[in-house]
């Protein structure tokens, strides 16, 4: 590709590489098909109030939207979803309408309509990243958007008031969570071995609520029970997103899934082994193990894509 | 309904067995009903027919007000009035019926996604295309739903049910769409349920359970109802396993009833048959 794709999202914050969630399941997708996009946010500029996020521009053209940016870049070859089955393509499809009609109401109450968030994360974190004077409009208007869409989606005729509704979004909130954990089982992504756009989906919508530090949140308790879901978001976290620019240390501490074919394993079992390309090998637990890096390390891609194998017992 | 309410009428529900004379309530068939609502009440129906529990239908002009969250279908059963598949599902539940027991929790997970795929692209679609397509709101929509009114009531109504429903389509994202591209969506989904039924007889095993109700209720109701362009019922056609499987269900639960099967909602078009 000799033009760059450009992707204008939110900033991070909370560790995580943006705190919206569409900008999330953009850039979490990017990671998982190889694309090579650079990531402009938008804070602290005019784009806060005019521009609508995240959006990728290339060569001229601007689009929008998360499954649009999807088939996009699909249509140019960076393609997650290549080795899903057709039935489960459509299991895909149906997973993320689950997502949108039932927690995505309670993300943005969560984070936009309840009071004590709105007061002391939302509005605080999105105005202290737009620019003056926008910074006294831009969470209004954001909050305002999410009340409206709450209720005209869930708020029938007799409950028009958002007390009402809120209790039933939140149970909605919790059975979708439930049962995603179920359908996600003890695996690492959803389907095998490898990450694909369900896995981006459910990344861009549970990570916020995994990361954030809300005063209230009834829905991130629930969270705190689905091990899970966390260790879901985690791994995406530590596996794709843990090369920031801005880090320095010579040393950084990566966690990595590992596939261990039978002559490596032998190498791995013993602690403090040091590998010949220049990592340390510690044995954490019985079936994870973390390397200690120096910098040579952070070039070897490769190994962020492999999936964990049950390392045998042994008596070592 | 607070959650505490729920549980106490879900309490309720399960003291008494299901009596004889349950009515459903829908607007009225050959002149009031409009696409979404029809379908919405054939699942229910279908839902009803599967867990072999007589229902009487009743077609009502004001129906939509007469029912507790606003939209139809609804169900008075004993001295409940119940509305919507998902509520209807979990009452007949409360009362011991039920379709999806036998679905370990993967599974659920599964038909409750699909549920939501069918209500998030096909009826988002169905309402897109009958209020904010503008010939079709014109010639159909408009003046279906505010017939049994007199002038200046009629345009009121329609002009009003036309605005919340543009409102909403806003407030989700759709209202940027053309008609084009829902089109498209439709086809997706559509694609989508194909391949997730595949050759078995229904979703999930061999036996039927809420989301073969839904799903029948929406195709059904499209292949056979005639709006403004057929394109909609071309694209559902274009998958034969699709087609199979409305013929088979509309066979096995609803055969009975020999004149209302074929010719349902306002269809002046082909029936399955």
């Amino acid at each position: 590709m000799a033009a760059t794709m450009e992707l204008r999202c939110w900033g991070g914050d909370w560790g995580l590489p943006s705190v919206h969630t569409e900008s999330l399941i953009v850039l979490a997708y990017a990671k998982f098909s190889g694309a090579t996009i650079t990531v402009t946010p938008i804070d602290w500029t005019w784009k806060t109030l005019t521009g609508t996020v995240p959006e990728l521009v290339y060569q001229g053209s601007t689009i929008t939207e998360p499954a649009q940016i999807l088939n996009f870049l699909r249509k140019q070859r960076f393609n997650a979803d290549y080795e899903l089955s057709a039935r489960q393509g459509a299991d895909t499809m149906a997973y993320i309408a689950l997502l949108e009609e039932k927690l995505r109401p309670a993300l943005l109450h969560t984070f936009w309509v309840d009071a004590e968030n709105y007061a002391n994360l939302t509005r605080p974190w999105f105005a202290s990243r737009s620019p003056f004077p926008l910074n006294f409009l831009v969470p209004g208007r954001h909050a305002n958007t999410a009340l409206s869409r709450i209720l005209l989606t869930k708020g029938e005729s007799p409950l028009h008031t958002i007390t009402e509704v809120e209790g039933k979004i939140y149970s909605e909130a919790k059975e979708c969570l439930n049962l995603l954990s179920h359908r996600l089982g003890m695996a690492y992504y959803f389907f095998g071995n490898t990450p694909c756009s369900l896995d981006a989906f459910v990344f861009g919508f549970v990570a916020p609520l995994h990361k954030a530090s809300l005063p209230s949140s009834p829905l991130q308790s629930h969270l705190r029970q689905l091990d899970n879901l966390q260790r879901f978001c985690d791994h995406i976290l530590n596996a794709h997103f843990s090369s920031h620019p801005g880090e320095t240390s010579a040393l950084r501490r990566v966690c990595v899934s590992l596939y261990i074919d039978d002559c490596f394993r032998s190498r791995v079992l013993g602690k403090g082994y040091k590998d010949p390309a220049g990592f340390l090998i510690e044995r954490v637990s019985e079936n994870l193990v973390n390397f200690r890096s120096c910098k040579a390390f952070s070039k070897h891609r490769t190994y962020n894509f492999c999936q964990v194998v049950i390392c045998s017992r042994s008596n070592t | 309904m607070s959650l505490a309410a729920e549980a106490f009428v879900s309490q309720i529900a399960a003291a008494e067995p299901w009596p004889e004379n349950a009515t459903l309530y829908q607007p009225l068939r050959e002149d009031q009903i409009l696409l979404s609502d029809c379908a919405s009440s054939l699942a229910v129906q279908a839902y009803l027919r599967m867990c072999n529990l007589p229902v009487h239908v009743s077609c009502r002009s004001n129906a939509e007000y007469m029912s507790p969250s606003g939209k139809v279908p609804f169900v008075h059963v004993g001295n409940q009035v119940v509305s919507e598949l998902g509520p209807i599902v979990q009452f007949t539940k409360a009362k011991g019926h039920s379709l999806s027991d036998g679905l370990d929790d993967v599974q659920r997970a599964e038909m409750k996604a699909y549920m939501e795929l069918v209500n998030n692209m096909l009826l988002t679609a169905e309402l897109y295309i009958q209020w904010c397509d503008d010939t079709t709101a014109t010639e159909i929509s408009r003046p279906r739903y505010s017939s049994p009114y007199s002038w200046p009531l009629n345009q009121i109504l329609a002009y009003q049910k036309q605005w919340e429903v543009r409102r909403k389509m806003n407030a989700i994202g759709w209202a940027g769409k053309s008609l084009e591209q829902v089109y498209e969506d439709v086809s997706q989904c559509c694609q989508a349920l194909s391949q997730r039924l595949g050759t078995q007889p229904y979703f999930f095993n061999k036996q039927p359970t809420e989301l073969d109700a839904l799903v029948f209720g929406h195709l059904f109701t499209i292949l056979t109802t005639r709006l403004t362009s057929d394109e909609l019922g071309e694209k559902i056609k274009s998958y034969s396993n699709l087609l199979a499987f409305c013929r088979r269900i509309e066979q096995s639960y609803f055969e009975d009833s020999q004149a209302g099967s074929s010719s349902r909602g306002y269809s002046k078009g082909p029936s399955l048959f």
